[in-house]
């Protein structure tokens, strides 16, 4: 009868939060294509149109995908001091939710630049990939 | 249909239906019960029966202004959260058969609950406890979204008729609102306690506390009250550091242990 019950117990779907990026998942490719290398159709620009080899010269930020996983995980801001980019299993500490989430301790502005920013359902798709270890996936 | 099949049809209505009342007048499940004569505590599922064929009613009011919200003008100004939204719900309950009843519960926030409580022992019978087991399922935008089934059993031990204690382990699935992909736990197990003391012939003091494991964000459940009974009626009044009242609302959590809100109860047995 359990069995029967949660199987009745129908989970939501992830793609009802997700909004423009019903793709994406709490993977670090996926929000690498979804959210750093794509932008979506809430008029959201791309995180590389800025954040590329070329940009990170002025913002020190290189999402481009060979090498967007080793610039973020553990690794210092070169904005804030003390600030870590992405710290594995703490999303709340984590200096890139920070800037998504636009909390007043941030140098600098809200990322995406502009808007339209990130939804909520995006960002916990984020959290949720830093809270799982932030595994190159 | 001709004339002697009328007096027949006529002649066995009026022999059966008053054998079929002296019947339900005989029902034990129709006599007030003073140490459980409401079918919830607060929220929590007592082991009363419904008898055979008959129904309640019952409405929940959960005001959603924090009592400690201002000071104490503040809240007399605004009538102890009358001026303030609210969580009321509305709860239909039917006895399908002896022992059995089923029932329906909608909250204003647009929550449906689907009902159904199973008399497995009562303590009458073995002089120890009574024992319920409930199957509930919650869903919410009026049941078109997050489905929380839930499946429990309600201990009861009456204290003459002083009252009675109950302990309800009860587990509740996909309680966490999130999809899977984004949480650990979407199951709360849930050990409902509580309690109704009579201390006026007809007035009762009421409690519950409601600790949980599993996917347990805010606080746990945790309420008290006075009630009145007045014929079929009971008028309730508590203090929850909690406005839910179904099991996948209590499994979510209250919001701060500083927050306190008042509400009611009002109950109506249909026979």
């Amino acid at each position: 009868m359990v069995t029967t019950l949660g199987s009745v117990g129908c989970d939501e779907a992830l793609s009802d939060l997700t909004g423009p990026t019903p793709n994406l998942e709490p993977t670090f490719s996926s929000i690498q294509q979804e959210i750093f290398s794509s932008g979506d159709s809430s008029g959201r620009p791309a995180c590389t149109n800025c954040h590329n080899a070329i940009g990170s010269r002025f913002n020190g930020l290189d999402l481009s995908p060979a090498v967007s996983y080793s610039n973020l995980v553990n690794v210092p801001s070169r904005g804030k001091a003390g600030a870590v980019r992405v710290i594995p299993g703490d999303p709340e500490n984590s200096y890139l939710i920070h800037k998504l989430e636009g909390r007043s301790t941030i140098a600098g502005v809200r990322m995406p630049l502009g808007g339209p920013f990130l939804e909520t359902g995006q960002i916990l798709v984020i959290r949720r990939w830093i809270e799982i270890g932030a595994p190159n996936n | 249909m001709t004339c002697s099949r009328l007096v027949i049809l006529a002649a066995v209505c009026a022999l059966s239906c008053p054998a079929l009342a002296l019947a339900q007048e005989d029902d034990p499940d129709r006599d007030l019960q003073p140490s459980q004569h409401d079918f919830t505590v607060v929220n929590l599922p007592t082991t009363l029966r419904v008898p055979k064929y008959k129904s309640a009613f019952r409405v929940t009011h959960r005001f959603a202004r924090p009592l400690g919200q201002g000071d104490f003008g503040d809240l007399a100004e605004d009538l102890f959260g009358l001026d303030s939204g609210a969580q009321i719900g509305l709860e239909y309950r039917f006895g399908i058969m002896r022992g059995t009843q089923i029932g329906i519960y909608r909250t204003s926030n647009r929550t449906i609950e689907f009902f159904a409580q199973y008399s497995g022992l009562q303590q009458k019978d073995n002089g120890m406890f009574g024992l319920d087991v409930i199957v509930t399922m919650d869903g919410t935008d009026n049941f078109s979204d997050s489905y929380s089934p839930a499946l429990g059993v309600v201990l009861s031990r009456e204290l003459g008729s002083h009252g009675a204690l109950y302990f309800e382990p009860i587990w509740v699935n996909n309680s966490n609102q999130l999809p899977s992909e984004l949480t650990d736990d979407n199951d709360t197990f849930l050990f409902g306690i509580g309690g109704r003391l009579r201390v006026r012939p007809t007035v009762y003091v009421v409690g519950e506390y409601i600790p949980r494991i599993g996917y347990s964000p805010g606080v746990d459940h945790l309420t008290f009250g006075v009630e009145k009974r007045a014929g079929g009626h009971v008028f309730q009044i508590n203090f929850s550091n909690n406005i839910g009242t179904t099991p996948a609302q209590i499994a979510r959590g209250g919001f701060d242990n500083e927050d306190w809100y008042i509400g009611f109860n009002i109950s109506r047995k249909f026979f």
